[in-house]
Parts: C-alpha cells; structure tokens; sequence
C-alpha cells in the first residue's frame, strides 16, 4: 500500500519508487530552491540511510509515496497520508519537481493525475494540502485543480532569516467532479452490456 | 519527553506522567461524553499498547506531555506534540477525561501552565491547535492563553446526524496574556 503504482498524466507518470532513485532524491533534498518552495520528505543522508527509508515507507500503513517520471526519466517525487479509517481524506504532504524542469508544467500535469486517482478512483471525500505562502506555483496548482483556503497560519516556516506563512486548502469530491468529472476519468465508462 | 511539575492555580497542576496515567487514557477516551469531540472510540486499547506509548512518549524528543492532575489526582493529559526545534512550532492537545469534572476551569489553567511553559521555557515561537468548533469550552480555555482563529475547517466531521466544524488556533508570546 505504501509505494504507489502506476497513474498516468499527459506528460509525467507516478511510479514505483525504487531504490535507483535514492540518490535523485538526495540531491533534491539538499538543493536549497527545493527548501525554500516546501519543506524535505527527508533530510540528505548516506545510501543505506536511504535504503531504509525506503523500506519504512513501503511498511507504512496510512501513507503512499510515488516517483515521478517524464519521457526523459525521474522529474520527482509525490507523498502524502491518508486519514484515518473512519475519515476518508488524504493529505498531501510532499509534491516536489526538480527545480531543473520547473515552469515546464509537470506539476499540474501530474497534480491533475494524482486527484483523479484519489477522487475517481479511490472515491475520496476530500484531500488537503499546506502550502508556503510564498509559493506562487504551488498556490496556483491548487487554485486551478479547485482547492479552497481554509487556514492560514502566521509565520509557521522559517528559511532564509525569516518566517513565512502556510496557507492550508482542502478540496471536496464534489469539486473534483463539477470541475473535471466530464473530462478525467481513470477508466472509459462500462459498456451498457458489460455487466449482464 | 514527559514535563517537570508545574504548579497552578485552584488546585491544577501539570506533573510527569506515569504508566498508571497512560493506562487510565483508554478508560478516558472510550467514554462517549469525552469521545464527542475526540476519536472514534475504538482502537488498541490494551494495557501491554499503552506501556509501549509510554515508553515512545517519553523518549520522543519532538513532543512533551504532562498528566492534569485536579486535587492530587489525575484527571486528563496534554501537551505539545510534533515540534519542529528549528521552526519552534508544535501543535497542542488537551483531553480532561473526567467528565464529572467539565467547567470547573481545569482545562484553561492547565493550557495556561502548557502555554507559559513553551514560551518561557521552550522557548518556541509558535504552538497551533485543532478544536471541534462546538467544543466552546476547550477553545475559550485555549483563547484565553492568547490562541487566536486562524481558519475554521467546515464539516470535519459528522456525529449524531450533523457535521462539526474545527476551529484553528495559533498563539504567539506575544499573544500570552500573562497575568502575572
């Protein structure tokens, strides 16, 4: 459960991780525009470190990671939890893209792929995210998928000498299907025929 | 990390738990008058899991806890959990688990001695909270300490046929009223 499979957006795919992407994921978490955006899923370590992480996280009951691909290999990495067995949400917790291949899209071509999954597929009743307040890009990623402010935290971060806000979003089911149920589907409508 | 002893008012102090005091958590937290705003009521609820989360709470570095103890006797928990040391932030809980003992003030004395402790001893910058909206007495205990709206999270969750709302809190040193 807790090393996501396969879900395929128009340019990027959430993967597997495995262990060949450890050191990527090394380099991004001491990539310091990577720490200004949001904060690490972990902090730079040796391989092995790595290694077991990742065997923890695939032990992990509640939470999911993903690599990120495009045509030309691994652009990031996705991760988040799910709530609890009686509230049916997730919360994404990490959302990262090379700093390398910002501005080229991938970010709203795979968040869009990612919310299908969990909104037509897994049939979630919300998902919620915290963002810096400085985080243009991300802040637009949620506004464009549907997401509402709920909170704002005051001076929650602190990068660069000084605090930054967090602003935290949910989005409903609801939303998901009044705004892209017509057109993002995981799978093609049953044929009329296909349960008879 | 469990907290030292501190001493309040009208007869609340903040002490180190005990295993005694974990246990009696699950006795507390599956009764319906403290689950309303609380958790789901069932879970691991066996004495062998709450020495485990003894043993894990006080050996975690990121949170510190106290047992509410109300006339030398222990009535509820609370603490910070979840502190980042670099942010100087961590989110705050309360449980007052006897519920014979609902509005007698021992909730807002006792976020008092937490909160004066984390700026005055802790040193942190920040400390946030989840309340259920409705739960008037829990977030007027933490307001008083200088827990100010920061959002409200609509229809988190859903009892008796109607959804609760939470409240979000934050507070500051700045925000403490300190009546010392």
């Amino acid at each position: 459960m807790a090393l996501g499979g396969t879900i395929r957006g128009k340019a990027t795919t959430l993967r597997l991780p495995v262990e060949a992407d450890l050191d990527t994921y090394n380099r991004w978490m001491a990539d310091m525009r990577v720490r200004r955006a949001h904060s690490v899923w972990h902090e730079p370590a040796m391989p092995a470190t790595w290694k077991e992480r990742l065997k923890e996280t695939a032990k992990d009951k509640m939470g999911v990671l993903w690599s990120i691909d495009v045509a030309a290999g691994l652009v990031g990495l996705a991760a988040g939890s799910f709530w609890s067995v009686t509230e049916s949400g997730f919360t994404l917790r990490h959302f990262l893209i090379d700093p390398d291949e910002w501005r080229k899209g991938h970010g709203f071509d795979e968040a869009l792929a990612l919310h299908r999954y969990l909104f037509d597929y897994l049939d979630l009743k919300r998902c919620g995210v915290e963002i810096r307040g400085d985080n243009a890009a991300g802040l637009r990623i949620a506004d464009r998928l549907g997401y509402v402010e709920y909170a704002r935290g005051h001076e929650v971060h602190y990068r660069d000498g000084v605090y930054v806000d967090e602003v935290q979003l949910f989005m409903t089911k609801e939303t998901w299907h009044e705004r892209w149920g017509a057109t993002e589907r995981e799978y093609a409508p049953l044929a009329a025929d296909a349960t008879r | 990390m469990f907290g030292p002893k501190l001493a309040g008012l009208n007869e609340v102090s903040l002490v180190p738990p005990t295993l005694e005091h974990f246990k009696l958590h699950l006795v507390w937290e599956l009764q319906p008058e403290v689950g309303r705003f609380l958790g789901p009521r069932f879970g691991e609820a066996t004495p062998e899991r709450q020495e485990e989360r003894f043993k894990k709470t006080g050996e975690d570095q990121t949170q510190i806890q106290w047992t509410i103890s109300y006339q030398e006797e222990p009535v509820g928990y609370t603490g910070i959990f979840g502190i980042d040391w670099v942010r100087r932030d961590g989110e705050s809980g309360i449980v007052v688990g006897r519920h014979d003992l609902f509005g007698r003030g021992i909730a807002s004395e006792a976020v008092r001695l937490r909160t004066d402790f984390a700026w005055r001893e802790l040193r942190l910058h920040r400390v946030h909270n989840w309340i259920a909206l409705a739960n008037r007495g829990s977030r007027r205990a933490n307001e008083k300490s200088g827990y100010q709206q920061m959002g409200v999270y609509r229809k988190s969750f859903f009892r008796s046929g109607e959804w609760y709302d939470e409240w979000l809190g934050e507070a500051f040193p700045h925000t403490f009223p300190d009546p010392r």
